[in-house]
């Protein structure tokens, strides 16, 4: 084809007339090290302390004294906007434009349901339970290039991308993960190594339900009828042709819904994966049965 | 950087002598030569021509891209001492024709080298040395200087104030992708000063060591060989016959080292070594970033 690069190049033509490289002849790079020596080491004189005091004595006061004064973070009064802030529940937002890209550059397959571990596998989200995120929320950035008949399940959802992803005859559902349930569903392999049958996702708090409640929000606890209704009047809306998904060709995929208890498709709650013999171990007492259908 | 000076000397010097000595190529006995200095009597293998009659004995396995072209080697065989190589082989330019980055081969050489190393070097401070818990003379009166306890570090026999503490760890790791960016830049250095030597298998006819040592003199690859192979075993005769050199040493390929390959002057890796290396190597190119811990199992990288 066009002229074929030679990677190394000239560097790889001089290496041919040069001694052979051993460990006598390796050098650091110039600049890398930054040696001191005699008494110019550890800074000199007075160690870049100073002089007397506090300073160099090491005893400055804590941080945020104001030398006796009512300091400024004490200063200012609280307000209820910023109460409970870390505590808040973060939702790491994933874009239209993002999810595009990734289903184009192949990392995400579009013939199965899309998940949270899905596109984490992708490498397109890194999420972090352990910093009070409680999953991905879908933003409708890029709504106006998005292309893709998809199967997606988020945490939260605009307007927008919702009535993107259903013009192209997509399903897109809302569904809550407690925490560990999230911690779970990211990093499903070293939980499995763990050795813990898989817990029940829990249900959402008394503040959410009604989120994941509503038909308009695609909610999984909302009923079928109603989010249908609000497909329809969506449509509406926003000016395009509602697709009927069920003469699709993938009718089952996007149909493919998991349980409220449920946290990955084709593994119930209770059951416990045996990565090293691969095998799934069931459990059959009557009580456990009864606390894990529940 | 690479030292030119004492080479050309030297090389000057033996200019001059071969010049002297009509016709011969011997260098004198009492001439003492760097060990860094090429052997006079080795001469480059040329690569070898688009044009020639033996067979390719092994190509990449991976499609290059298109602006790339693999590079190619003899392949020998240490059956018979003869001179003649077997076929050729392709190489694949990104394990064995990067660009030779010898900051990374220095980096991963001192790492190598230290991150095993605890010093278990340790002094005793004051408090750690026997007695000196006593004051001992008065404070004030007795002429002399005012001290504390006999082991302080004024004192003769009293403790060191800042000397080394404790067993200290020098454990620091490269990020992965520098460290086989190091194994490649030492593969492709070793190629490109002709020091990498392709061979069919590892089978000789007898466990005889001298057997060996007469090859490598006959096929000249230097004065100390490092052989790679990939396998649980390895013939019987080859590990015979290196287990009594001390310069000619068999590894097995999970083992090839920076270290190893900058110590020793000549490598020779069998075909098997080589797709080994190019699919461990190659695959850090187009991995995704790990999730957790590469050793768990994965199903899609």
């Amino acid at each position: 084809m066009s002229v074929t690069k030679k990677t190394g190049g000239k560097a790889f033509e001089i290496l041919q007339n040069l001694p052979r490289i051993t460990l006598a002849n390796l050098r650091p790079e110039p600049g890398s090290k930054q040696l001191r020596r005699g008494r110019g080491q550890h800074g000199g004189n007075r160690s870049g302390r100073g002089h007397k005091g506090e300073r160099q004595r090491g005893n400055r006061p804590r941080l945020g004294f104001v030398g006796g004064s009512t300091p400024f973070y004490l200063a200012i009064p609280k307000y209820t906007y910023n109460e409970g802030h870390s505590r808040r529940p973060q939702y790491q937002p994933l874009t239209l434009k993002r999810l595009q890209y990734l289903i184009d550059l192949g990392r995400l397959d579009t013939t199965q349901p899309i998940d949270l571990t899905q596109l984490v596998n992708a490498r397109g989200v890194t999420v972090q339970p352990l910093k009070r995120d409680y999953g991905v929320q879908l933003v409708d950035e890029g709504s106006d290039i998005f292309a893709a008949k998809i199967n997606i399940e988020v945490q939260r959802a605009s307007e927008g991308a919702i009535a993107a992803i259903e013009r192209n005859g997509g399903v897109i559902t809302t569904s809550y993960y407690d925490p560990i349930s999230l911690g779970i569903l990211i990093k499903p392999v070293p939980f499995f190594l763990r050795g813990q049958p898989i817990p029940r996702r829990m249900l959402p708090g008394e503040d959410m339900v009604p989120y994941y409640s509503d038909a308009e929000n695609r909610g999984y606890l909302a009923d079928l009828d109603k989010i249908q209704q609000a497909r329809i009047a969506l449509a509406l809306k926003y000016g395009y042709a509602l697709p009927n998904i069920s003469k699709d060709e993938l009718y089952h995929m996007l149909s493919m819904r998991k349980d409220v208890r449920q946290i990955f498709f084709g593994l119930a709650p209770g059951w416990l994966v045996n990565m090293h013999e691969k095998k799934i171990l069931k459990p059959t007492d009557e009580k456990l049965l009864k606390y894990y259908n529940s | 950087m690479l030292r030119f000076t004492v080479v050309f000397c030297a090389r000057g010097v033996t200019k001059r002598c071969v010049s002297s000595l009509a016709g011969e190529s011997a260098v004198p006995p009492n001439l003492l030569l760097p060990t860094n200095l090429v052997d006079p009597s080795r001469h480059r293998r040329p690569a070898p021509p688009p044009d020639t009659a033996l067979p390719i004995l092994r190509s990449c396995d991976t499609s290059l891209p298109a602006h790339l072209s693999p590079v190619r080697t003899w392949v020998q065989t240490l059956m018979n001492p003869s001179d003649e190589p077997l076929g050729l082989t392709e190489l694949h330019p990104d394990v064995f024709a990067v660009p030779p980055r010898l900051d990374i081969l220095h980096q991963v050489e001192i790492w190598q080298k230290n991150f095993k190393r605890i010093s278990h070097a340790k002094t005793k401070v004051r408090s750690e040395v026997r007695g000196g818990g006593r004051k001992p003379w008065r404070q004030k009166g007795s002429g002399r200087a005012r001290h504390g306890s006999i082991r302080s570090p004024l004192w003769r026999g009293g403790g060191v104030s800042h000397g080394p503490r404790g067993p200290t760890s020098y454990y620091y790791m490269l990020p992965m992708k520098v460290r086989v960016m190091g194994l490649k830049v030492a593969l492709s250095s070793k190629l490109a000063q002709d020091y990498l030597h392709i061979v069919d298998s590892l089978d000789i006819p007898t466990p005889d060591p001298q057997y060996l040592t007469e090859l490598i003199k006959q096929k000249h690859w230097g004065q100390s060989v490092l052989i790679v192979d990939v396998g649980e075993e390895f013939p019987e005769n080859i590990l015979k016959a290196t287990e009594e050199l001390k310069t000619v040493n068999i590894i097995p390929a999970m083992g090839l080292n920076v270290h190893s390959m900058l110590k020793h002057e000549s490598l020779i890796l069998t075909l098997e070594t080589v797709r080994f290396l190019e699919e461990k190597l190659l695959w850090h190119d187009v991995r995704f970033s790990p999730l957790y811990p590469f050793k768990l199992p994965y199903s899609d990288i």
